[in-house]
Protein backbone atom coordinates (compact mmCIF):
# COMPACT_ATOMS: atom_id res chain seq x y z
CA UNK A 1 0.00 0.00 0.00
CA UNK A 2 2.86 2.66 0.59
CA UNK A 3 4.58 1.18 -2.32
CA UNK A 4 1.78 2.29 -4.47
CA UNK A 5 1.39 5.51 -2.86
CA UNK A 6 4.68 6.02 -3.24
CA UNK A 7 4.37 5.14 -6.73
CA UNK A 8 1.56 7.41 -7.03
CA UNK A 9 3.32 10.76 -5.48
CA UNK A 10 6.23 10.27 -7.74
CA UNK A 11 4.44 9.74 -11.08
CA UNK A 12 2.15 13.30 -10.01
CA UNK A 13 5.34 14.73 -9.11
CA UNK A 14 6.93 14.50 -12.25
CA UNK A 15 4.18 15.13 -14.40
CA UNK A 16 3.74 18.54 -12.33
CA UNK A 17 7.37 19.41 -12.96
CA UNK A 18 7.13 18.58 -16.37
CA UNK A 19 3.78 20.98 -17.04
CA UNK A 20 5.32 23.47 -15.18
CA UNK A 21 8.17 23.81 -17.43
CA UNK A 22 6.22 23.80 -20.69
CA UNK A 23 7.36 20.51 -21.41
CA UNK A 24 3.31 19.08 -22.19
CA UNK A 25 3.30 18.49 -26.01
CA UNK A 26 2.62 21.17 -28.24
CA UNK A 27 -0.59 21.02 -29.48
CA UNK A 28 0.27 21.87 -33.78
CA UNK A 29 -2.40 24.16 -35.05
CA UNK A 30 -4.93 23.36 -37.49
CA UNK A 31 -4.31 24.55 -41.44
CA UNK A 32 -6.77 27.52 -40.55
CA UNK A 33 -5.26 28.41 -37.22
CA UNK A 34 -1.13 28.44 -38.80
CA UNK A 35 0.22 32.04 -38.97
CA UNK A 36 -2.54 33.23 -36.33
CA UNK A 37 -1.37 35.83 -34.24
CA UNK A 38 -3.50 37.33 -31.25
CA UNK A 39 -2.87 41.09 -30.89
CA UNK A 40 -3.57 42.25 -27.25
CA UNK A 41 -1.51 45.03 -26.18
CA UNK A 42 -4.03 47.65 -25.89
CA UNK A 43 -7.41 45.67 -26.81
CA UNK A 44 -8.72 44.45 -23.40
CA UNK A 45 -7.46 47.52 -21.76
CA UNK A 46 -10.15 49.61 -24.05
CA UNK A 47 -12.31 46.90 -23.71
CA UNK A 48 -12.48 44.74 -26.84
CA UNK A 49 -11.77 41.42 -27.56
CA UNK A 50 -8.04 40.89 -28.72
CA UNK A 51 -7.35 41.42 -32.42
CA UNK A 52 -6.98 38.10 -34.45
CA UNK A 53 -4.78 38.36 -37.66
CA UNK A 54 -4.74 35.77 -40.43
CA UNK A 55 -1.47 35.49 -42.29
CA UNK A 56 -2.95 32.90 -44.48
CA UNK A 57 -5.10 35.94 -46.22
CA UNK A 58 -2.95 38.58 -46.17
CA UNK A 59 0.31 36.55 -47.28
CA UNK A 60 -2.17 35.73 -50.64
CA UNK A 61 -2.18 39.04 -51.44
CA UNK A 62 0.97 41.29 -50.14
CA UNK A 63 4.30 40.10 -49.99
CA UNK A 64 6.26 40.06 -46.51
CA UNK A 65 8.54 42.86 -47.56
CA UNK A 66 5.07 45.57 -47.56
CA UNK A 67 3.95 44.80 -44.70
CA UNK A 68 7.23 44.45 -42.71
CA UNK A 69 9.20 46.85 -44.21
CA UNK A 70 7.39 49.41 -45.78
CA UNK A 71 4.05 49.51 -43.42
CA UNK A 72 6.70 48.69 -40.64
CA UNK A 73 5.20 45.48 -38.54
CA UNK A 74 7.43 44.22 -36.07
CA UNK A 75 8.21 40.70 -37.13
CA UNK A 76 7.35 39.35 -33.24
CA UNK A 77 3.70 39.66 -32.10
CA UNK A 78 2.94 42.72 -29.97
CA UNK A 79 6.36 44.16 -30.91
CA UNK A 80 4.62 47.02 -32.74
CA UNK A 81 2.16 48.20 -30.17
CA UNK A 82 -0.23 48.86 -32.57
CA UNK A 83 -2.86 51.70 -31.18
CA UNK A 84 -6.16 52.45 -32.46
CA UNK A 85 -4.49 56.20 -33.21
CA UNK A 86 -2.07 54.63 -35.57
CA UNK A 87 -4.87 52.91 -37.64
CA UNK A 88 -7.03 55.97 -37.77
CA UNK A 89 -4.11 57.91 -38.59
CA UNK A 90 -3.31 55.64 -41.77
CA UNK A 91 -0.65 53.59 -40.46
CA UNK A 92 0.01 49.86 -39.91
CA UNK A 93 -3.56 48.59 -40.03
CA UNK A 94 -4.65 51.82 -41.64
CA UNK A 95 -2.33 51.65 -44.48
CA UNK A 96 -5.07 49.34 -46.45
CA UNK A 97 -7.88 49.24 -43.83
CA UNK A 98 -8.75 53.02 -44.50
CA UNK A 99 -12.01 52.57 -46.10
CA UNK A 100 -10.56 53.70 -49.48
CA UNK A 101 -8.21 51.22 -50.81
CA UNK A 102 -9.19 48.45 -53.07
CA UNK A 103 -7.96 45.00 -53.60
CA UNK A 104 -8.99 42.86 -55.81
CA UNK A 105 -12.12 44.92 -56.49
CA UNK A 106 -13.30 45.27 -53.21
CA UNK A 107 -13.22 47.98 -51.04
CA UNK A 108 -11.09 47.57 -47.55
CA UNK A 109 -12.67 48.14 -44.64
CA UNK A 110 -11.91 50.53 -42.24
CA UNK A 111 -10.04 49.74 -39.01
CA UNK A 112 -10.29 51.67 -36.18
CA UNK A 113 -12.80 54.88 -37.71
CA UNK A 114 -12.76 58.31 -35.93
CA UNK A 115 -16.06 58.34 -36.85
CA UNK A 116 -16.66 55.25 -34.64
CA UNK A 117 -20.91 54.93 -33.30
CA UNK A 118 -22.30 52.77 -30.77
CA UNK A 119 -24.01 50.22 -33.38
CA UNK A 120 -20.42 49.72 -35.44
CA UNK A 121 -19.41 47.53 -32.95
CA UNK A 122 -19.54 44.79 -35.88
CA UNK A 123 -16.84 46.17 -37.61
CA UNK A 124 -14.59 46.05 -34.82
CA UNK A 125 -15.37 42.44 -33.89
CA UNK A 126 -14.24 42.16 -38.13
CA UNK A 127 -10.45 41.76 -36.21
CA UNK A 128 -11.07 42.15 -32.59
CA UNK A 129 -12.44 38.82 -32.55
CA UNK A 130 -10.97 36.23 -30.08
CA UNK A 131 -13.45 34.73 -28.33
CA UNK A 132 -16.36 35.97 -30.54
CA UNK A 133 -18.32 34.29 -32.66
CA UNK A 134 -17.56 35.94 -35.55
CA UNK A 135 -18.03 34.71 -39.30
CA UNK A 136 -15.15 35.94 -41.61
CA UNK A 137 -15.86 37.28 -44.34
CA UNK A 138 -13.36 35.10 -46.17
CA UNK A 139 -13.69 30.80 -45.75
CA UNK A 140 -10.18 29.26 -45.21
CA UNK A 141 -11.92 26.38 -47.22
CA UNK A 142 -13.34 28.01 -49.61
CA UNK A 143 -10.58 30.57 -50.15
CA UNK A 144 -7.74 27.37 -50.39
CA UNK A 145 -9.26 25.00 -52.44
CA UNK A 146 -8.52 25.90 -55.67
CA UNK A 147 -4.39 25.94 -54.28
CA UNK A 148 -2.35 23.41 -54.62
CA UNK A 149 -1.39 21.64 -51.71
CA UNK A 150 1.32 21.26 -49.11
CA UNK A 151 1.82 18.97 -46.39
CA UNK A 152 1.90 21.03 -43.50
CA UNK A 153 1.40 24.45 -41.80
CA UNK A 154 -1.79 25.68 -43.89
CA UNK A 155 -1.85 22.53 -46.18
CA UNK A 156 -1.22 25.20 -49.08
CA UNK A 157 2.16 25.28 -51.15
CA UNK A 158 2.43 29.34 -51.33
CA UNK A 159 5.58 29.12 -53.27
CA UNK A 160 3.72 26.79 -55.88
CA UNK A 161 0.54 29.28 -55.83
CA UNK A 162 2.67 32.06 -57.35
CA UNK A 163 4.44 30.06 -59.76
CA UNK A 164 1.37 29.12 -61.21
CA UNK A 165 0.24 32.62 -60.93
CA UNK A 166 -3.51 31.38 -58.56
CA UNK A 167 -1.87 33.94 -56.19
CA UNK A 168 -0.27 37.58 -56.71
CA UNK A 169 1.22 39.55 -54.04
CA UNK A 170 1.32 42.72 -54.31
CA UNK A 171 4.37 44.58 -53.29
CA UNK A 172 3.70 48.19 -53.84
CA UNK A 173 1.38 50.60 -51.61
CA UNK A 174 0.90 54.33 -52.79
CA UNK A 175 1.87 56.61 -50.55
CA UNK A 176 4.08 54.00 -48.24
CA UNK A 177 6.33 51.77 -50.72
CA UNK A 178 9.21 53.84 -52.33
CA UNK A 179 9.82 53.55 -55.78
CA UNK A 180 12.92 50.63 -55.88
CA UNK A 181 14.83 49.49 -59.03
CA UNK A 182 13.95 45.86 -59.68
CA UNK A 183 15.72 43.70 -57.25
CA UNK A 184 19.08 42.33 -58.39
CA UNK A 185 18.65 38.42 -57.81
CA UNK A 186 21.29 36.93 -55.82
CA UNK A 187 21.61 33.47 -56.94
CA UNK A 188 20.32 30.44 -54.88
CA UNK A 189 23.20 28.55 -52.93
CA UNK A 190 23.94 25.37 -51.06
CA UNK A 191 24.70 24.77 -47.72
CA UNK A 192 25.98 22.02 -46.51
CA UNK A 193 24.03 19.57 -43.86
CA UNK A 194 25.90 19.28 -40.11
CA UNK A 195 24.48 15.29 -40.65
CA UNK A 196 26.35 12.83 -42.77
CA UNK A 197 23.63 11.55 -45.02
CA UNK A 198 21.40 14.14 -44.38
CA UNK A 199 20.69 16.09 -48.17
CA UNK A 200 22.51 19.75 -48.20
CA UNK A 201 20.00 22.87 -48.02
CA UNK A 202 19.52 24.48 -51.53
CA UNK A 203 18.55 27.97 -50.28
CA UNK A 204 16.46 30.00 -52.35
CA UNK A 205 17.89 33.40 -52.43
CA UNK A 206 15.26 34.34 -55.55
CA UNK A 207 12.40 33.42 -53.27
CA UNK A 208 13.38 35.01 -50.16
CA UNK A 209 14.80 38.34 -51.60
CA UNK A 210 11.81 39.04 -53.44
CA UNK A 211 9.12 38.56 -51.13
CA UNK A 212 11.61 39.61 -48.42
CA UNK A 213 13.85 42.15 -50.06
CA UNK A 214 16.88 42.37 -48.02
CA UNK A 215 16.38 44.68 -44.67
CA UNK A 216 14.08 42.27 -43.30
CA UNK A 217 16.70 39.22 -42.90
CA UNK A 218 19.50 41.23 -42.93
CA UNK A 219 21.29 42.14 -40.25
CA UNK A 220 18.48 41.51 -37.63
CA UNK A 221 18.23 37.56 -38.44
CA UNK A 222 21.61 36.61 -40.23
CA UNK A 223 24.13 38.29 -39.24
CA UNK A 224 26.71 37.45 -41.65
CA UNK A 225 26.16 38.36 -45.35
CA UNK A 226 29.25 35.37 -46.44
CA UNK A 227 27.67 31.97 -46.91
CA UNK A 228 28.97 29.83 -43.63
CA UNK A 229 29.20 33.38 -41.54
CA UNK A 230 26.44 32.77 -39.70
CA UNK A 231 26.55 29.50 -37.71
CA UNK A 232 23.72 27.92 -36.43
CA UNK A 233 21.99 24.78 -35.33
CA UNK A 234 18.39 22.82 -35.57
CA UNK A 235 17.74 23.16 -32.47
CA UNK A 236 18.29 27.46 -32.60
CA UNK A 237 16.25 27.22 -35.45
CA UNK A 238 13.44 25.27 -33.58
CA UNK A 239 13.74 27.61 -31.03
CA UNK A 240 12.84 30.44 -33.14
CA UNK A 241 15.99 32.01 -34.21
CA UNK A 242 17.22 32.52 -37.81
CA UNK A 243 15.44 30.02 -39.93
CA UNK A 244 12.89 29.66 -37.42
CA UNK A 245 11.81 33.53 -37.52
CA UNK A 246 9.39 32.52 -39.92
CA UNK A 247 9.65 28.61 -40.53
CA UNK A 248 8.12 28.12 -36.95
CA UNK A 249 5.41 30.24 -37.83
CA UNK A 250 4.53 31.48 -40.66
CA UNK A 251 5.93 30.20 -43.56
CA UNK A 252 5.85 26.64 -43.93
CA UNK A 253 7.17 24.76 -41.00
CA UNK A 254 10.78 22.84 -40.46
CA UNK A 255 9.02 19.50 -39.72
CA UNK A 256 8.47 19.82 -43.41
CA UNK A 257 12.17 18.96 -43.92
CA UNK A 258 13.01 18.02 -47.63
CA UNK A 259 11.56 21.56 -48.92
CA UNK A 260 14.77 22.47 -47.61
CA UNK A 261 17.23 19.73 -47.41
CA UNK A 262 16.40 19.12 -51.09
CA UNK A 263 20.31 18.59 -52.23
CA UNK A 264 20.46 14.97 -53.81
CA UNK A 265 23.06 13.03 -51.65
CA UNK A 266 26.05 12.58 -53.91
CA UNK B 1 4.65 100.63 -15.74
CA UNK B 2 5.27 103.97 -17.29
CA UNK B 3 4.00 104.71 -20.58
CA UNK B 4 8.02 104.78 -21.64
CA UNK B 5 8.32 101.19 -20.41
CA UNK B 6 5.26 100.14 -22.43
CA UNK B 7 6.53 101.55 -25.36
CA UNK B 8 9.51 99.74 -24.99
CA UNK B 9 7.77 96.56 -24.89
CA UNK B 10 5.85 97.43 -28.12
CA UNK B 11 8.89 96.76 -30.35
CA UNK B 12 10.02 93.49 -28.57
CA UNK B 13 6.49 92.12 -29.06
CA UNK B 14 6.21 92.64 -32.81
CA UNK B 15 10.11 91.50 -32.89
CA UNK B 16 8.58 87.82 -31.16
CA UNK B 17 5.45 87.88 -33.60
CA UNK B 18 7.36 88.96 -36.52
CA UNK B 19 9.83 85.72 -35.30
CA UNK B 20 7.12 83.38 -35.12
CA UNK B 21 5.64 83.87 -38.73
CA UNK B 22 8.92 83.56 -40.02
CA UNK B 23 9.79 80.33 -38.52
CA UNK B 24 6.10 79.10 -39.44
CA UNK B 25 6.65 79.72 -43.19
CA UNK B 26 10.39 78.96 -43.82
CA UNK B 27 9.78 75.31 -42.47
CA UNK B 28 11.66 75.04 -39.65
CA UNK B 29 9.47 73.91 -37.18
CA UNK B 30 8.49 70.63 -39.57
CA UNK B 31 9.08 68.77 -35.72
CA UNK B 32 5.51 69.27 -35.02
CA UNK B 33 2.33 66.74 -35.36
CA UNK B 34 0.88 66.07 -38.82
CA UNK B 35 -2.22 68.02 -38.21
CA UNK B 36 -0.73 71.10 -38.69
CA UNK B 37 -1.13 72.34 -42.18
CA UNK B 38 1.24 75.73 -42.91
CA UNK B 39 2.66 75.75 -46.41
CA UNK B 40 5.92 75.69 -44.85
CA UNK B 41 5.71 72.63 -42.08
CA UNK B 42 3.79 70.58 -44.82
CA UNK B 43 6.92 71.81 -47.24
CA UNK B 44 9.59 70.78 -44.16
CA UNK B 45 7.26 67.54 -44.27
CA UNK B 46 7.83 66.14 -47.73
CA UNK B 47 11.26 67.24 -47.80
CA UNK B 48 12.82 64.74 -45.07
CA UNK B 49 10.05 62.07 -46.49
CA UNK B 50 11.61 62.22 -50.17
CA UNK B 51 15.32 62.22 -48.39
CA UNK B 52 14.15 59.08 -46.43
CA UNK B 53 12.74 57.60 -49.57
CA UNK B 54 15.77 58.22 -51.46
CA UNK B 55 18.16 56.74 -49.63
CA UNK B 56 16.62 53.47 -48.14
CA UNK B 57 15.32 52.76 -51.78
CA UNK B 58 18.72 52.04 -51.97
CA UNK B 59 18.74 49.32 -49.55
CA UNK B 60 18.29 46.17 -52.11
CA UNK B 61 21.14 47.62 -54.35
CA UNK B 62 23.64 48.05 -51.60
CA UNK B 63 25.92 45.39 -52.44
CA UNK B 64 26.77 46.96 -55.48
CA UNK B 65 27.79 50.12 -53.66
CA UNK B 66 31.58 51.45 -53.19
CA UNK B 67 32.74 51.72 -49.32
CA UNK B 68 32.48 55.34 -49.51
CA UNK B 69 29.00 55.58 -51.48
CA UNK B 70 27.87 52.91 -48.10
CA UNK B 71 29.26 55.68 -45.73
CA UNK B 72 27.65 58.55 -47.88
CA UNK B 73 24.02 56.81 -47.65
CA UNK B 74 24.62 55.77 -43.67
CA UNK B 75 25.44 59.59 -43.14
CA UNK B 76 22.72 60.42 -44.58
CA UNK B 77 20.54 58.25 -42.52
CA UNK B 78 22.16 59.37 -39.33
CA UNK B 79 21.10 63.13 -40.15
CA UNK B 80 17.67 62.04 -40.87
CA UNK B 81 17.21 60.59 -37.49
CA UNK B 82 17.05 63.48 -35.13
CA UNK B 83 14.25 64.77 -37.43
CA UNK B 84 12.17 61.36 -37.39
CA UNK B 85 12.49 61.11 -33.50
CA UNK B 86 10.76 65.27 -33.38
CA UNK B 87 8.18 63.90 -35.30
CA UNK B 88 4.76 62.81 -33.79
CA UNK B 89 4.05 59.03 -31.88
CA UNK B 90 2.81 57.32 -34.80
CA UNK B 91 4.87 58.88 -37.52
CA UNK B 92 8.03 58.39 -34.96
CA UNK B 93 7.55 54.53 -34.13
CA UNK B 94 6.81 54.03 -38.26
CA UNK B 95 9.29 55.94 -39.60
CA UNK B 96 12.07 54.91 -36.92
CA UNK B 97 12.23 51.21 -37.66
CA UNK B 98 11.90 51.45 -41.33
CA UNK B 99 14.74 53.67 -40.91
CA UNK B 100 17.00 51.59 -38.56
CA UNK B 101 16.64 48.70 -40.97
CA UNK B 102 17.22 50.46 -43.78
CA UNK B 103 20.67 51.95 -41.82
CA UNK B 104 21.51 48.53 -39.78
CA UNK B 105 21.84 46.88 -43.47
CA UNK B 106 23.72 49.40 -45.03
CA UNK B 107 25.74 49.03 -42.20
CA UNK B 108 25.80 45.43 -42.06
CA UNK B 109 27.25 45.41 -46.11
CA UNK B 110 29.62 48.44 -45.38
CA UNK B 111 31.05 46.16 -42.49
CA UNK B 112 30.90 43.27 -44.51
CA UNK B 113 32.84 45.11 -47.46
CA UNK B 114 35.48 46.43 -45.29
CA UNK B 115 36.19 42.64 -43.63
CA UNK B 116 37.05 41.45 -47.38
Amino acid sequence: MKKTLFVLVLVLACAGLALAQGGGKKKRPLPYEFGRVVINNYSEKAGLAPAVFDHWLHRAKFTCRLCHVDIGFAMKTGGTSIKASDNMSGYYCGACHNGRTVSNGKRVFESCSKSLVTNDRARCNRCHSLGRNVTPEYDFNRFTERLPKGRFGNGVDWEKAEEQGLIKPVDFLEGTSMKRQSLAIQKDFALGAKLEGMPDIIFSHKKHTVWNGCELCHPEIFVGVKRGATKYSMTDIFEGRYCGVCHLSVAFPMIDCQRCHSKPVQ
Amino acid sequence: MTRGEKAMKKPKFFLFLLGAVVIMFSGAAGTVENHFSWPGIAYAQEDWKAEFEDVCSKTQDAMTFTTDELKSLIARCDKLKPIIENLGETQRKVYGKRLQLCRDLLVFVLESKEKK
